[in-house]
């Protein structure tokens, strides 16, 4: 049994990759992409990283290096969209069906798939961290701390991307789940720590941030590449991740089992 | 319901009792419908669409939960057994199912990993099956660039895999050119040949015509006859004629059948067409046809309508769909139903 669920999920992940890598333009927008938000952020507010406190509170004094942790939230929102969008479009083309119909575990086609977008996300956070080094970011915490950053992003990548299936499953259509996923990333991003540290934050945007995942997403990138291992942020990390990840998994696989049996 | 415990020593391979499925708020698909399939036979279902095959299909490949009833897939429940089912049946949809990321033998052999099977044979079984659908050349190319025809042979390639037992086919050659088609008709025949029993749903009379050993006719999610095509051909008893009319002559057919119905040994009269329909046809059953026509000719001639050719011929299932239903499976219908299918299909899912 649970050496036949790691069979489909491994030749689920495996056709999810082989389709990744058939699709040139997903590398050209994995390197547009942060290139953009790089530019248009840390150009257009340079000048934040001058602000009284701003060096005190994070450690830098260099905008670039404190948004960084920004660009690779992002990017994991985006590729977690696509979760959703991929599992519609399996419903869509009749292949959902051909899947269900062969003797595999339910969860084995999610998890194929989050696997999978993990992997991206992994590609993703390195080309961000080649594109920062050029930018003069410096990852504090050195090869061990790259090495978290991108397990901390391919986990929250996870547990995030289990909201666009829920999405998706629910709605079952890719025009809503993308447009949910982008009118919550967008506000969540804008109302956590990951633009401005959270004592520079207008008061209500503060009680708002604390009870933002991605509040704690932010911080511990940051903290990783600012300033070095800081356990007690990376544990507030770790715990975020699991409430998202136990909650939206579990959700997107109860609807998954009950749409279909 | 009934008790499952007596009904082990069932004699089909599948066996559907009152099986209804209704779809929010009420539309009923399935309409408690009850039919046996025997081992080592194609069984069809014949029926235009919107008849409740899909979904019919849908229920016994375990895809969709039904309403109520109970149905068994040799003798394994296709509720309570979903995991056992699956291992034994194969499942061609009408959407195809296949990846177009992908080639032709990559999807094959996904198939075989989500079935299971150790590399080894996998590499041998998708071997073989590219070469009976005849897709050795383009196995390495992506399905993208296969046309509908190489589409469907290699679904179905897909669906056989596991060696299932129980092969489902939801209408297998719907919107393929006529070559595709005889294709098709050869691979399902060659693979009942070697002992596979195979359940298909159509809405080409000549489909079931020629594949099905029994078939089951349906409308409105209801059978309105079962048997071999030859049974329920001679149920009709009577010579099929066809009247055709000139093109433009909209009153022609009306007019026509008017006369026709009070002619003896006349046993069923055809609905006309619409008027937007170019061409007018009556099809009319009767006993011994060809006696009649003399006198049918006159008749209709002295009502004032031009016939331009009349036939005789043996009633087809479309004349058996005919007289149990009061509609025709006929060619504008079919056209129409082509163009909903895939909409339809994903209506039914949803």
């Amino acid at each position: 049994m649970k050496t036949e669920w790691g069979m489909e999920v491994v030749a689920i992940f495996g056709r999810w990759n082989t389709k990744l890598l058939r699709q040139p333009i997903f590398i050209f927008f994995s390197l547009i992409n942060p290139l953009v938000w790089f530019l248009l952020f840390t150009q257009a507010f340079s000048a934040i990283g001058s602000l009284p406190n701003f060096e005190q509170l994070t450690g830098t004094g260099d905008y670039t290096t404190f948004f960084t942790a920004a660009v690779i939230i992002q990017t994991i929102t985006s590729s977690a969209l696509q979760a959703g969008i991929g599992i519609v479009n399996d419903l869509d083309s009749g292949f959902m069906d051909k899947m269900r119909v062969a003797p595999i575990n339910k969860s084995a086609i999610l998890f194929g798939k989050l696997f999978s977008d993990a992997i991206t996300t992994i590609i993703q956070v390195v080309i961000i961290l080649v594109i920062g080094l050029a930018l003069n970011v410096h990852v504090a915490s050195g090869i061990p701390g790259v090495l978290l950053i991108l397990a901390l992003a391919a986990a929250f990548g996870i547990a995030w991307s289990g909201l666009s299936l829920f999405v998706a499953l629910t709605t079952k259509s890719s025009q809503t789940t993308l447009s949910i996923g982008l009118l919550t990333t967008f506000p969540l991003l804008f109302l956590s720590a990951a633009v401005l540290p959270v004592e520079l934050l207008p008061s209500w945007v503060q009680s708002v941030a604390v009870v933002n995942p991605f509040t704690y997403i932010a911080q511990v990138f940051q903290s990783l590449i600012i300033r070095g291992v800081e356990w007690n942020v990376i544990g507030n990390a770790i715990a975020t991740i699991l409430i998202i990840g136990t909650i939206s998994l579990t959700a997107s696989v109860a609807v998954f089992r009950k749409k279909i049996s | 319901m009934v008790n499952r415990s007596v009904m082990v020593a069932a004699d089909g391979i599948i066996e559907v009792r009152e099986l209804r499925k209704v779809f929010a708020p009420d539309i009923v698909a399935v309409d408690g419908i009850s039919f046996q399939v025997q081992n080592g036979e194609i069984f069809g279902f014949l029926g235009p669409n919107g008849a409740g095959k899909s979904t019919t299909i849908k229920i016994l490949t375990t895809l969709l939960a039904k309403t109520s009833g109970s149905a068994t897939i040799d003798g394994l429940d296709i509720d309570k057994d979903q995991k056992e089912v699956r291992r034994i049946i194969g499942y061609s949809s009408q959407e195809v199912g296949v990846d177009d990321d992908l080639t032709g033998r990559e999807n094959l052999m996904l198939q075989c990993r989500f079935h299971h099977m150790t590399k080894e044979r996998s590499i041998e079984k998708v071997q073989t099956l590219l070469e009976t659908v005849k897709l050795m050349e383009a196995s390495d190319r992506r399905l993208s660039t296969y046309s509908g025809g190489m589409r469907k042979r290699l679904d179905l390639a897909s669906a056989l895999v596991s060696d299932p037992k129980v092969l489902f086919l939801d209408e297998p050659t719907t919107g393929l050119d006529p070559q595709s088609r005889q294709d098709i008709w050869e691979y399902v025949r060659g693979l009942n040949q070697k002992g596979m029993t195979i359940f298909l749903t159509t809405q080409y009379m000549e489909e079931a015509d020629r594949l099905a050993s029994r078939l089951c006719i349906v409308d409105q999610g209801k059978i309105v006859a079962e048997g071999t095509p030859k049974d329920l051909k001679a149920k009709i008893g009577a010579d099929v004629i066809n009247l055709r009319f000139k093109v433009g002559d909209s009153d022609a057919c009306s007019k026509a059948a008017q006369v026709v119905k009070g002619l003896p040994g006349i046993k069923e009269v055809g609905l006309c067409p619409g008027s937007i329909s170019a061409e007018s046809e009556l099809t009319v059953l009767a006993q011994d046809g060809a006696l009649l026509v003399p006198q049918m000719v006159k008749a209709v001639d002295a009502a004032g309508v031009a016939i331009e050719r009349i036939t005789v011929s043996a009633p087809t299932l479309d004349e058996v769909f005919l007289k149990l239903t009061g509609k025709t499976l006929n060619t504008i219908d079919r056209r129409e139903a082509v163009k909903r299918l895939g909409r339809e299909g994903r209506r039914q899912e949803r």
